[in-house]
């Protein structure tokens, strides 16, 4: 059989995309009724004022921000912290953002694999000031060696009860989210829902970072609020 | 040409080697490995289970066959330990066929002077890793099986020898996809070994960069490909 002949008998891109829209909606409606049994309520609690926004946007209607980011850009900076854009990200906020005049250096992939779990989080955290450069195409690497470590790595010691670093986990899994939000990349999303399915008890510790918890949810249920538009590579 | 099964079991190289042995010009030997280091008991209990599990007429005299003529080899360490990549290269063999549920190390793949063979049920360059089957089918992407030579990385091996379009149309489920894709390997090594013994053959290129890593799909997205192959294409369209 040739190419033209095996695309001819694939299933139809509406047909496609009317079950995976399905599939994403049903997934937010559990969500909406799950994230209590992940965010306890002292950890809600300790988010102060955004934990009223983490609620409403866990419990409330389909909420996910559009980034209009322009094609192809090369590193963004915002006067806002790591931790303050990653909350604007997660609450489907908006982050004053401006093209930054000079791009940090390339982080080579073989330095980044070299880093203890403690200096690639600060090195995260760092360079992902703007969360938002991960989806940047200089980090292509980078951002596809977290997907590897989310799904080679970490789910191997998950599915062999081996203890893993759970905030590393959480780190990984925000900023592969906002990957998927921004390049709306299929595989990304996916190890979202990998993670989502996993039990938490497996991997989650009882005083896991809670603000990476919340926003790796709220990400997740944005994510599950955008049910087209999702790229199919062709061949 | 010397060819090797590599196989997690007697009865899977067994089934492979029933496919080719009898090709003109090819001489093949069943090597069956011990990756997950069973004690001698375990081991041979599974043996006997897988073959008596795939039990069919002829089975046994073909067994006969390759213990008498010693081209059945039973290793009891893995395939990358250094004894066992001693005796791959002492029987010089030109093509390896992948039929172990492993990950090779260099010194392995380069014992067989051609390098080993893999039927990945995925079309390379575009679907590398894992779940690539369901992978295609969700992204609306011709499904198949690629026999490449393998490389120590995740289906990155440059050489391609075929790729085989497998639509999967008639599939109902995910895993009855799957089952089909993995059933065509002994089919599709065989094609592979007729190409490469064939003068004019040359291999197409595995260009990674057209191409990405997929993963172990989720159990949501599993559920809509299942879907997807239940409601099956339309004729005529894309």
């Amino acid at each position: 059989m040739d190419l033209e002949t095996a695309h001819s008998r694939s299933v139809p891109l509406e047909r496609r995309e009317a079950i995976l829209g399905a599939a994403l909606r049903s997934r937010r409606a559990k969500l909406r009724k799950s994230w209590r049994k992940l965010i306890s309520p002292g950890c809600l609690e300790s988010l102060g004022p955004a934990a009223s926004q983490v609620e409403a946007l866990l419990s409330g209607c389909n909420t996910a921000r559009d980034w209009l980011l322009p094609d192809q850009f090369t590193w963004l900076s915002s006067d806002e912290d790591f931790w303050g854009c990653l909350q604007a990200i997660a609450l489907a906020r908006k982050i004053e953002w401006r093209p930054a005049e000079v791009a940090p250096a390339p982080l080579s992939l073989s330095t980044f694999k070299k880093l203890t779990t403690a200096e690639s989080f600060q090195l995260l955290c760092g360079r992902y000031r703007c969360p938002l450069n991960i989806a940047a195409p200089s980090e292509l690497e980078i951002a596809e060696e977290l997907l590897c470590q989310l799904m080679v790595t970490d789910r191997a010691k998950i599915e062999a009860g081996r203890p893993l670093d759970a905030v590393a986990v959480l780190l990984r899994l925000n900023l592969v989210g906002i990957r998927a939000l921004l390049a709306r990349d299929l595989r990304s999303l996916d190890s979202l829902n990998y993670f989502y399915e996993v039990p938490q008890r497996s991997w989650v510790p009882e005083r896991a970072n809670f603000r990476l918890l919340a926003s790796w949810l709220c990400i997740y249920a944005q994510l599950l609020s955008l049910t087209n538009g999702w790229k199919c590579a062709s061949l | 040409m010397r060819v090797a099964v590599i196989a997690g079991s007697i009865a899977a190289g067994l089934r492979l080697a029933t496919e080719v042995d009898n090709l003109p010009g090819v001489d093949v030997f069943v090597l069956s490995g011990n990756a997950e280091r069973r004690t001698s008991l375990l081991r041979w209990t599974r043996e006997l289970l897988l073959l008596a599990k795939s039990f069919r007429p002829g089975i046994l005299a073909r067994l006969w066959r390759y213990i008498r003529s010693h081209k059945l080899i039973v290793f009891t360490r893995s395939f990358d330990d250094p004894s066992s990549i001693s005796s791959l290269r002492s029987l010089q063999c030109e093509v390896g066929l992948h039929a172990a549920n492993i990950i090779y190390r260099e010194p392995t793949i380069s014992a067989f002077r051609l390098g080993i063979l893999n039927a990945h049920i995925g079309i390379l360059p575009k679907y590398r890793g894992r779940s690539v089957a369901e992978w295609s089918v969700l992204e609306g992407n011709p499904t198949g099986v690629t026999v490449f030579f393998i490389d120590a990385g995740i289906d990155t091996g440059e050489r391609v020898v075929l790729r085989e379009f497998i639509p999967s149309e008639r599939s109902k489920s995910v895993r009855a996809f799957k089952r089909m894709l993995f059933d065509c390997d002994a089919r599709l090594y065989r094609r592979a070994l007729q190409a490469l013994m064939s003068p004019e053959f040359q291999h197409a290129k595995n260009d990674t960069s057209k191409g990405q890593r997929y993963y172990v799909m989720s159990k949501l997205f599993t559920g809509a490909v299942d879907k997807i192959l239940r409601t099956g294409p339309r004729s005529g369209t894309r």
